[in-house]
């Protein structure tokens, strides 16, 4: 890697650059981090400025490579009035590789294991840097009112998606809210 | 005497263009206002070189300029311009200056190096102009176009033209009807008169200049005092704010800038974010003129470079990235900016 970078700043400076000083910076862990900061940071930042309703996402004390976000469930789904925290770990290459989400309060959905374990594919294969918290959050949200039946984590709930009403009992009796 | 030497060297600088010229001579020769002709056609020399600086917007510069000037040699024929022809007919010297501007139009392409542009338009030019001349409403009708388009295309210098109209006294209202581009093409139809002596004075320089091969030297005159940024200037600052109004005249883009280049490009280029979506860095000159993806995804070069050594999916549309890269802006300023990026490119990729 490091003769590739060697190779594309000789090219650059061959070429009579006029300034392209990020061409030229050595490809270092450290540097890798800082760039994670500045895009974690920035994230943070647009998403305390976005306002939008339902989701939020914190950063803990210590660590801004682990957030805490929380969802709430969107009007006129089973999950309406329901609020649920969530953990978000970033690895050091984010956002090249998307972040670890997992449920941290219960919650009764086909694509959602009983550990909070998710199954959405902008989470794995079709991640895309382009993604943020912010649409990870959106997604997770869209997700709880249209799940993805075809293939579930929690096969009990995905059976008794087809009965709403049942499914909103079973979801307002597993609830227990977080701030509790 | 002066004017002698100048149309001379005018009808030199353009050797493909010789039958023309010598038309346009003759022409002239039977004329008996030669020399204010010559005088005209030296301040309109200056306007081509200015033109040449704008490079781009150098046809719709020029056409302005001249549908501006036909169109007041028709409503005004002897008055702010100063030009008698003896007996005074209206249609002939409306003939003659049409004429006079073909020759200019075929010249000065050729003559200025920095045109590259020029010479595709040159022809589009005079058949508009002769076109719109023949009528005189509709060389009213074209002028007004071309207007439109220049001001939507070409933002930055009015100011500088605000200045120019403000120390040249303007002794009329705009007529045109076009809200902003009156008073870029105001003054030299106002000044010819008061002002043709000290142009008059000016006058071997300029022509000399133009008869050489090298009128980038009038570059950083024509541009010193303009104090905005042109958007497509390679030293503007990423930092400041597109013009919206280039989006929204999708016609005069392509006129524009559509040659030599892909149309949407450029309009991805005024839409083009601030910052990087994968970094969040500032993306510089070079990244804002790098399109990867077709589907129109910009990121900087080195998260492009990171995501090639990786999946090389485009994260706005996640398909596989193309080999080459798609190069977005047509008008880069000199050539090592449009040959360097996909050199950097296929290196990494073979990496």
């Amino acid at each position: 890697m490091a003769a590739v970078n060697q190779d594309n700043t000789l090219v650059v400076a061959t070429t009579t650059a006029p300034s392209n000083s990020k061409q030229s910076q050595p490809r270092a862990k450290t540097v890798d981090s800082q760039s994670v900061l500045k895009r974690l940071q920035s994230e943070l930042m647009a998403l305390m400025m976005s306002g939008d309703s339902g989701i939020s996402a914190f950063p803990e004390e210590d660590n801004i490579f682990c957030w805490k976000g929380t969802i709430i469930g969107s009007k006129d789904t089973v999950f309406e009035g329901t609020e649920y925290r969530l953990s978000l770990t970033f690895p050091n290459d984010y956002p090249f590789k998307p972040p670890k989400v997992k449920f941290e309060t219960l919650c009764f959905h086909p694509n959602v294991d009983l550990v909070g374990n998710i199954c959405l594919d902008i989470l794995q294969d079709k991640w895309s840097s382009a993604y943020d918290v912010r649409t990870i959050l959106l997604s997770i949200q869209s997700l709880l009112g249209e799940p993805n039946i075809s293939s579930p984590l929690n096969n009990q709930a995905a059976q008794l998606w087809s009965n709403q009403d049942d499914y909103r009992k079973m979801v307002e009796k597993l609830y227990k809210s977080p701030k509790a | 005497m002066v004017s002698d030497s100048i149309t001379n060297a005018s009808i030199h600088a353009a050797p493909n263009n010789n039958n023309n010229a010598r038309d346009v001579g003759k022409k002239k020769r039977a004329r008996s206002a030669k020399l204010k002709q010559c005088k005209l056609d030296v301040r309109r020399e200056q306007w081509l070189s200015q033109g040449a600086v704008k490079n781009k917007d150098y046809k719709a510069e020029q056409n302005g300029v001249v549908e501006e000037l036909k169109d007041r040699n028709n409503h005004r024929p002897f008055g702010n311009l100063g030009m008698r022809p003896g007996g005074g007919e209206n249609d002939g010297s409306i003939h003659h200056h049409h004429h006079h501007d073909i020759d200019l139009d075929s010249n000065s392409p050729n003559s200025l190096t920095s045109s590259v542009l020029g010479s595709n338009y040159s022809e589009t030019n005079f058949t508009g102009s002769s076109s719109s001349s023949s009528s005189s409403s509709g060389g009213c009708c074209s002028g007004n176009i071309t207007e439109d388009d220049e001001g939507g295309g070409d933002d930055g210098c009015l100011d500088d033209w605000e200045a120019v109209a403000d120390a040249l006294a303007a002794n009329e209202k705009p007529k045109n009807p076009c809200l902003e581009s009156p008073p870029e093409h105001d003054p030299i139809a106002q000044s010819g008169s008061p002002q043709e002596t000290t142009i008059g004075s000016d006058a071997p320089s300029f022509g000399v200049e133009n008869s050489k091969p090298q009128c980038t030297r009038t570059i950083p005159k024509a541009s010193g005092n303009g104090l905005a940024w042109r958007p497509d200037d390679a030293f503007r600052p990423q930092s400041l704010p597109n013009l919206a109004k280039q989006v929204s005249l999708p016609n005069s883009n392509r006129k524009h800038y559509g040659c030599g280049g892909v149309p949407w490009a450029y309009s991805g280029v005024v839409s083009a974010p601030s910052s990087c979506p994968i970094c969040y860095e500032d993306l510089d000159f070079t990244d804002t003129s790098f399109l990867p993806c077709l589907c129109g995804f910009r990121l900087c070069l080195f998260c492009h470079k990171r995501i090639l050594e990786e999946d090389s999916r485009c994260p706005g549309c996640r398909k596989p990235y193309e080999h080459e890269p798609v190069e977005a802006e047509a008008s880069v300023h000199g050539g090592s900016l449009t040959f360097r990026l996909p050199r950097s490119c296929s290196l990494i990729t073979r990496s």
